[in-house]
C-alpha cells in the first residue's frame, strides 16, 4: 500500500530530526454495510477509509500525525511538523526494513474485497425479520444490520519492522420492537467474528429473529425495578461486560502508567475474591477481538490478568512497557490510523466456575437476575460503573417473580470483583465495540453466569 | 484535482448514469496536545479529507465514500453508490432538491485566524496541567487536552447548489484524580471557544478542583422522591437523549411516541423550547443542513404544546408538510434528521425561586444512552451532585441513581429560572429547569 522506498525516506527523516523511535501505520479498510427495516431493504453503503499515521516517540512524548496522502513530500512535512519542538542531533540508527508476514490464525473464506455476498446477506435479515415478527403479532417491527469490513494494514517501524496483515470482520444484529397499547420495548441478538460471511453456515437467522422477539415481549410486559443495594445475578456472555469495563480498563498499562488506575500499585496482590480468574486472549481462533498481530506489529498473545484472585498481570503497549518496565503483551491496538496505538482489550473473560445457576437464584432472598446486560460507562480513576439491564427479573425467596424494565447496576470494578460468590458453568462470549483513547475496537467480553453479593441496583418502583 | 473540479467530476458521471445526487466532502485540519507531569505527553497533527456520494436513480438510493481522492476510486465510488441502490428498497419521498446558487459562511466570524504560536499551546496545556497537579490532594491529571480544530464541510448536488460551511472551534479540557485516603474522585472541567486567545485555564483549573473537593467525601441520600436540577452539561446531555422525540425521521419509522400528538399539550405551559441553528456563538451553528437547504429557528414546543417535528426534505414529503431544514448527513451516513442547536426560553423564576427548599444538584450522570429508551422516556441512570437547600449545598451525594420517565417530567416542572447558558460544547442555550419528585435511589 506504501513503497517500502517512501516508507524507508520517511523514518529516516524521523530520526534525523532526533527521534527515539519512528513508526508508519498504513491502514486500508474496506466496508459494506446493510441496514433493514422490517421486511425491507433500508440501506446498502460501502466505502474505503484508507490513510497512514505517522508516530514519533521521544523519550516519553508521543508525537502522532495522519494524513489521506501517500506522496512522500506530505509525509516529511507531517514529521518536520510534529518534531519542530523537539529537534535534536540523531540518537539512533535506522535497521533496515526486514518484511515478514505473520502466522495466520483466523482464517476467512468469503472476503468482501472478493465479493460482498448483498444478497445472501439480505436474504439472511430479512429470514430473521419473518421470524422475529411471526413471533407475536405486538412485534411492531424490525430493524436488522449485517456489517462487513476488511482491513489490510503494513507497518514500518525504525527498529527495520516490516509487516502487513489483514483482518476481517463481520458481525450481524437484528433489534426487534413490541408495542402494545402505546407501550414499546426492544429486543435485540448479535453475532459476529474474525472472519467472512462464511459465518452463515455457524449462525442462524431463525434463533436471531426469535431471541430478538422474545427479549421485547419480556420487556413489554416488564414491571418497575425495586430500588437499593441487592444481590445480582449477572447473566453469562455478555454479562462480562462490566469485569471488561469496571475492571479490565483499570489494567491497561494506557491507565496504570498514569496511576489513573486503582490497580496501579497492586501487582501481587488479591484484588477479587480467590475464585476469580480472568483472562484477555487475542489468539482465540475467528473470534471477534482476536488479531493475529496488534497494531504494533507485535504477535498477539493470551494474557492471565488474574488468577485465583490475584492480579498476574497488565495489558502493555510499547509505551505502557517503556513506562511501567511490564512486558508488552500484543495489546497494542487502535481503530485506524487516525489514532496512536494504545494498551487495549481483546477477547476478555472471568474464566468459569462449578456452580449452577439455579443455585445462585435460589440462594437470593431479594434480588436481580440481570440475564442481559445493556450498555453502561465506567469511571477509569475510581472504577465507578453504571450499567443498564436489558432483560432482567425480580427474584424473591430464591424464585424469578416478574421480568423488570428501567434497571440500572452501580457498583466499582474494585468492589464487585470481592463481592463475587458464585461462579457457574454455562461460559460464553459476546461481541461489542469498545471505545477508548485509541478509538473503537473490535472485543469480546464473557463469563458464565455468576452471583455478586451486594449491587446498587436503581429502579424507579 | 481540487475539491470543485472533483465534485463537477463526480456529478458529471452521476448525471450521465442517468441518475440524481449529492455529494457531500468533509474536510479538516486539527491540533491536540496532552501533559503528563508537566511534560508534554501527545502532540497530534492531521488533515483529512473524505467525499460521500448520494445516488438516487428510479427511486432508489445508495450510497459510497471514499479517503481516497484519485480520479479512478472517485470514479468507482459513483459506480459502487448506483450497485448499492439496486438493492435498497423503493424511496419514493427522497429526492435531491431542487435548489441552485451559492451558501458560504462567513469565515471572519465563524473561522476566525489564529495568531498564538504552538509554543504558547504548548505552554498553555503544561500550565494547565501542572496548576491542577499542584492542588491539595490532587493525585494527577490522567485526562487533559488542548485542541484547535477547522472543519470545512462542502455540500455540492446534482441540481446546481455549492454550499460551504467552515467553523473553527478551539478547546481545553483537565481532569483530575483526587485522593483522600480509601476517598477517590475524577472529575474536570473545560472551556471552549472560536480563537485560542480567548481561551483561560485558571478558571478550568479552578473549577476541575472545585468539582473534585466538593465531591470527593459524597455519600448516598436516602431513598425517596426529590425535585431535581441539573447542571448546565448535564441538562443539555439529558434533552438531547431524548432529542429523537422531535424527530421526523423516528415518527416515519414508527418509534416516535410523539408522532400523533402534534397540537398536543405535552409539557408544563411555561416550557417553550426551538431549535435555533443560526445563533452564531454556538458550535452547532448551521447555514444549511446537508441537503443544503437553508435552515431557521424553528419552535418545538410553545405554551408546552408540540408544534412540529423536525424534518428533511423525504420526511417532510411522507407527512405532506415542508421540510425544516435539519437533514443530516456525513459523507458516510444515509439521511437522516437531527437539531443543530436546542434552546429553551427563559423562565421567570429568579435564582431565590428556582433554588428554594429542598432539591438535589445533579453535576455528573453516567449511562445516559445505554439507561434511557427514547422510545417510552423510561430512564435509570448513576448521578452525583449535592443535596441542597435554599441555594445552599448542604451535602454532596455520590452512588445514587435517578430515575423515572423523562416524558411525564416534561409535565411536572416546577420552575424555569430566568438566566440562559451555554453548554461546554455550545450546542445548547437554556435555562435551568427544575423538576419535581423525581425516584432517587441510594
Amino acid at each position: 500500500m506504501l513503497g517500502s522506498n517512501i516508507a524507508d525516506s520517511v523514518v529516516d527523516h524521523a530520526l534525523s530530526l532526533g527521534a527515539d523511535f519512528a513508526e508508519l501505520f498504513v491502514d486500508r479498510n474496506q466496508v459494506n454495510n446493510i441496514a433493514t427495516l422490517s421486511n425491507e431493504v433500508q440501506s446498502v453503503q460501502s466505502g474505503i477509509d484508507f490513510g497512514i499515521g505517522i508516530r514519533l516517540v521521544y523519550g516519553y512524548k508521543v508525537l502522532y500525525g495522519y494524513t489521506n496522502k501517500t506522496d512522500l513530500d506530505e509525509l516529511r512535512r507531517i514529521v518536520s511538523e510534529l518534531s519542530a519542538k523537539d529537534l535534536r542531533d540523531p540518537i539512533n540508527q535506522k535497521l533496515a526494513f526486514d518484511y515478514r508476514k505473520p502466522e495466520e490464525h483466523h482464517p476467512a473464506s468469503d472476503v468482501l474485497s472478493l465479493d460482498a455476498c448483498i444478497d445472501g446477506k439480505v436474504a439472511y435479515l430479512l429470514a430473521a425479520d419473518k421470524t422475529a415478527r411471526a413471533a407475536s403479532n405486538m412485534i411492531s417491527q424490525t430493524r436488522g444490520s449485517c456489517m462487513q469490513r476488511e482491513q489490510s494494514i503494513e507497518i514500518f517501524n525504525s527498529e527495520g519492522l516490516h509487516i502487513g496483515d489483514k483482518r476481517n470482520y463481520i458481525r450481524t444484529s437484528l433489534t426487534a420492537y413490541a408495542s402494545d397499547d402505546g407501550e414499546q420495548a426492544t429486543g435485540s441478538w448479535n453475532d459476529g467474528g474474525l472472519r467472512g460471511w462464511e459465518i452463515r453456515s455457524d449462525i442462524s437467522a431463525a434463533e436471531t429473529g426469535s431471541e430478538a422477539a422474545r427479549q421485547a415481549l419480556v420487556n413489554l410486559s416488564a414491571k418497575a425495578c425495586p430500588s437499593g443495594r441487592m444481590p445480582v445475578v449477572l447473566g453469562n456472555g455478555f454479562g462480562g461486560v462490566i469485569f471488561h469495563e469496571a475492571c479490565g480498563h483499570l489494567l491497561e498499562t494506557t491507565s496504570v502508567a498514569k496511576k489513573a488506575s486503582v490497580f496501579h500499585d497492586q501487582m501481587g496482590e488479591m484484588i477479587a475474591n480467590p475464585m476469580v480468574s480472568a483472562v484477555d486472549d487475542g489468539t482465540m481462533a475467528n473470534e471477534w477481538g482476536s488479531i493475529n498481530i496488534d497494531d504494533e506489529g507485535l504477535e498477539t498473545q493470551n494474557t492471565q490478568l488474574i488468577k485465583d484472585g490475584k492480579l498476574t498481570n497488565f495489558l502493555a503497549d510499547r509505551l505502557g512497557a517503556q513506562q511501567t518496565g511490564y512486558e508488552r503483551t500484543g495489546s497494542g491496538r487502535r481503530q485506524s490510523y487516525h489514532f496512536a496505538p494504545a494498551s487495549r482489550m481483546r477477547n476478555t473473560f472471568i474464566e468459569p466456575g462449578e456452580d449452577e445457576l439455579d443455585d445462585m437464584i435460589a440462594s437470593i432472598d431479594k434480588g436481580i437476575y440481570a440475564s442481559h446486560l445493556g450498555g453502561g460507562s465506567v469511571q477509569p480513576g475510581t472504577g465507578e460503573f453504571n450499567f443498564a439491564v436489558q432483560e432482567g427479573y425480580y427474584v424473591e425467596k430464591g424464585k424469578i417473580q416478574y421480568p423488570v424494565k428501567a434497571a440500572t447496576l452501580i457498583s466499582t470494578g474494585p468492589a464487585v470483583l470481592k463481592e463475587i460468590s458464585m461462579i457457574g458453568k454455562d461460559f460464553s462470549l459476546a461481541c461489542g465495540m469498545c471505545g477508548s483513547v485509541s478509538g473503537a475496537v473490535p472485543t469480546t467480553v464473557g463469563q458464565a453466569s455468576l452471583k455478586v453479593d451486594d449491587i446498587l441496583v436503581g429502579g424507579n418502583a | 484535482m481540487d475539491v470543485e473540479n472533483n465534485a463537477a467530476t463526480i456529478l458529471d458521471r452521476i448525471r450521465a448514469k442517468g441518475a440524481e445526487g449529492d455529494l457531500i466532502v468533509d474536510e479538516g485540519q486539527a491540533l491536540s496536545l496532552k501533559a503528563r507531569d508537566g511534560e508534554l505527553e501527545e502532540h497530534k497533527v492531521s488533515s483529512s479529507q473524505i467525499y460521500g456520494v448520494r445516488v438516487i436513480k428510479d427511486a432508489h438510493v445508495g450510497t459510497a465514500y471514499s479517503e481516497a481522492a484519485d480520479e479512478q476510486t472517485l470514479n468507482s465510488m459513483v459506480d459502487q453508490a448506483l450497485i448499492n441502490a439496486t438493492f435498497a428498497k423503493v424511496e419514493a419521498d427522497e429526492k435531491i432538491l431542487n435548489t441552485t446558487g451559492s451558501l458560504v459562511t462567513d469565515d471572519a466570524l465563524l473561522c476566525p485566524s489564529d495568531e498564538v504560536s504552538i509554543e504558547n499551546k504548548i505552554q498553555f496545556v503544561l500550565d494547565m496541567e501542572g496548576d491542577l497537579a499542584a492542588k491539595d490532594k490532587v493525585q494527577n491529571v490522567p485526562y487533559n487536552s488542548v485542541s484547535d480544530s477547522i472543519v470545512q464541510r462542502r455540500v455540492f448536488t446534482s441540481s446546481g447548489l455549492d454550499a460551504s460551511l467552515k467553523q473553527r472551534m478551539c478547546v481545553a479540557s483537565a481532569y483530575a484524580l483526587m485522593v483522600d485516603g480509601d476517598k477517590n474522585v475524577m472529575d474536570g472541567s473545560g472551556r471552549a471557544a472560536r480563537q485560542f486567545d480567548q481561551l483561560s485555564y485558571a478558571g478550568i483549573v479552578e473549577e476541575a478542583y472545585e468539582r473534585c473537593v466538593g465531591l470527593l467525601h459524597g455519600e448516598p441520600v436516602p431513598t425517596k422522591h426529590y425535585d431535581l436540577i441539573f447542571d448546565e452539561e448535564f441538562q443539555v446531555e439529558v434533552f438531547s437523549t431524548f432529542a429523537s422525540m422531535f424527530s421526523g425521521k423516528t415518527a416515519k419509522d414508527g418509534v416516535n411516541p410523539m408522532r400523533d400528538k402534534l397540537g398536543d399539550i405535552i409539557a408544563d405551559p411555561r416550557l417553550k423550547i426551538s431549535d435555533q441553528p443560526l445563533l452564531t456563538d454556538g458550535f452547532g451553528y448551521a447555514l444549511f443542513d446537508s441537503e443544503g437547504t437553508a435552515t431557521r429557528a424553528t419552535p418545538l414546543i410553545t405554551e408546552g404544546r408540540l408544534e412540529t417535528l423536525i424534518h428533511n426534505s423525504a420526511t417532510a414529503a411522507h407527512f405532506g408538510v415542508s421540510t425544516t431544514g435539519h437533514g443530516i448527513r456525513g459523507p458516510k451516513s444515509t439521511l437522516g434528521v437531527s437539531l443543530h442547536q436546542l434552546h429553551i426560553d427563559k423562565g421567570s423564576d429568579s435564582p431565590e425561586t428556582l433554588f428554594s427548599g429542598e432539591y438535589l444538584l445533579i453535576t455528573d450522570l453516567s449511562g445516559l444512552h445505554s439507561g434511557a429508551n427514547p422510545i417510552s422516556g423510561q430512564f435509570s441512570f448513576g448521578a452525583a451532585g449535592y443535596l441542597c437547600r435554599d441555594g445552599e449545598r448542604i451535602q454532596p451525594v455520590r452512588n445514587i441513581t435517578v430515575a423515572g420517565n423523562f416524558y411525564d417530567m416534561l409535565k411536572k416542572i416546577s420552575a424555569i429560572g430566568d438566566e440562559l447558558f451555554w453548554n461546554l460544547e455550545r450546542s445548547a442555550y437554556m435555562p435551568h429547569v427544575r423538576f419535581a419528585d423525581v425516584a432517587v435511589s441510594g
